[in-house]
């Protein structure tokens, strides 16, 4: 009795060590664990995840996965656009972007996060998975001052951290996916494998670059990554009244643009902007607009005037 | 010099220790020396930086895959010494956190999600699936793909720019 009164205070480093010894016992153990009260059914089950890793939401694709799809999503867009390739913009665009990158939420990702322009006037900006954010000349023309630009990129990289577009992908395909990556060992597919993981790819890269150049965000990612942009704007010394301001130019913008691109796949201009003067409301200091940078921007975006 | 080291188990300190429990706390300290302070570098490539700063200098590059244990925590930024002996900074976005973090509270296991991310490192939408897309779509073009991931900003140019705008630490920032 002696003994088992000293053992008694100690179950969980027992079954702790029971669960690191075997990844096969992982869900028994957890079950046993979750039986007996010593630890929440939440825990039990993000165990029992963790050793399956078959699961099929967006939030089980890998970093590296993320990346993939992130290439082929950008290879469909360009294949829309035409690039602007300009190397003053396009290191002014990188260098900005870079910056608001270093204060976000998911600084780093697999491959990096890449910035480059589109050679067109309509008004838009995209972002694919993995980090290839695009902005089109007729976007960059409407911003008036580095703040404006700041914004706009700090939403495309908010709609990056938080995932939007992988969220876009159907689960059809991800259950399809995480089936073949669940039951084989290799990394190399065989021609059937590599078949069925090639047409659930390619099903998900329809989803992402339906949603990014068609249809659109779902309208609470779109006001989250404006709510995110007024986080990075912030914390990168940013004046986040950068974003107000570019809404409110878009406000009543009845040029040939309208109708097309960003005007069809974003909520309208006036509802964003009463969610971000809500939002801007909460921040407590707000950084001031800087005239040096409003001269940087000037001299950088010069050949689109 | 007074180190105060908190290893979390609190067992230790039962009287005439019992064999078994000696051995369950043995157990449990190498475990979490094995595994919960162990982390897998996730991205493509990184550096391990001499202070939690994206623009701090470089002390050595890092790679996917490359393993690093755990120091200290500061603002999103993770302490690590790597195999070969040298300390430095990783951004925490950069690395996966391991299976059962039993370090992490006070309160018993700990699980990470994330872990799963080991298990299935080039498994599944990887390079011989995008070789096979595009053996599929030839007309398809990554020219420019691959142009825009060759496009590097160092830190040093953020820096600068940072400086010279006045934001970040050099300015606006609250």
């Amino acid at each position: 009795m002696r003994t088992l009164a000293r053992i008694a205070p100690f179950p969980a480093t027992f079954l702790t060590v029971l669960l690191l010894a075997s990844c096969a016992a992982v869900q028994q153990g957890t079950d046993i664990l979750a039986g007996a009260g010593k630890i929440s059914e939440s825990d039990r089950q993000a165990i029992a995840k963790t050793s399956q890793a078959v699961s099929a939401t967006f939030s089980e694709i890998t970093e590296e996965q993320e990346y993939y799809i992130g290439r082929s999503v950008a290879a469909l867009i360009l294949s829309q656009y035409p690039v602007y390739d300009n190397r003053v913009l396009t290191t002014y665009i990188n260098t900005l972007g870079q910056a608001i990158v270093y204060s976000s939420d998911r600084p780093e990702i697999y491959g990096g996060y890449h910035f480059l322009v589109l050679d067109t006037e309509e008004v838009n900006a995209l972002s694919a998975p993995g980090g290839f954010i695009f902005i089109s000349k007729g976007l960059i023309r409407r911003c008036r001052n580095e703040e404006m630009l700041a914004s706009i990129l700090a939403h495309e990289v908010g709609h990056v951290c938080a995932k939007h577009g992988l969220q876009a992908i159907k689960k059809s395909r991800l259950v399809d996916a995480f089936r073949i990556i669940g039951q084989e060992a290799a990394r190399l597919y065989g021609p059937e494998e590599l078949a069925e993981l090639t047409t659930a790819f390619e099903g998900a890269l329809g989803d992402v670059v339906e949603t990014l150049v068609v249809r659109g965000y779902d309208r609470k990612y779109e006001y989250e990554a404006d709510e995110l942009a007024v986080k990075f704007d912030v914390a990168t010394g940013y004046s986040p009244m950068g974003l107000t301001d570019f809404l409110q130019t878009m406000v009543g913008d009845s040029s040939t643009a309208a109708g097309k691109g960003w005007f069809k796949t974003h909520p309208s201009a006036d509802q964003r902007m009463e969610k971000v003067k809500n939002r801007l409301s909460a921040v407590s200091a707000v950084p001031e607009e800087a005239q040096v940078r409003t001269q940087r921007f000037q001299k950088n975006i010069a050949v689109l005037k | 010099m007074v180190f105060f080291y908190d290893d979390g188990s609190e067992e230790v300190q039962v009287k005439k220790p019992i064999p078994l429990t000696l051995i369950s706390t043995l157990l449990i300290l190498i475990v979490t020396l094995l595994v919960a302070e162990t982390l897998t570098v996730k991205v493509q490539s990184t550096s391990l930086r001499s202070s939690p700063k994206f623009y701090a200098s470089s002390v050595q590059a890092l790679r996917a895959g490359d393993k690093v244990e755990k120091i200290s925590t500061q603002d999103g930024w993770i302490q690590v010494r790597t195999a070969g002996g040298v300390v430095g900074w990783v951004h925490s976005s950069a690395v996966t956190v391991p299976k059962f973090d039993l370090m992490a509270t006070n309160q018993g296991l700990k699980t990470q999600a994330s872990a799963g991310e080991i298990a299935l490192a080039g498994k599944g939408f990887n390079k011989q699936v995008e070789e096979n897309y595009r053996a599929k779509h030839g007309e398809l073009s990554f020219v420019w793909v691959e142009k825009m991931l060759q496009i590097k900003i160092s830190a040093a140019q953020v820096e600068e720019f940072l400086k010279k705008g006045r934001l970040g630490e050099f300015g606006g920032a609250q």
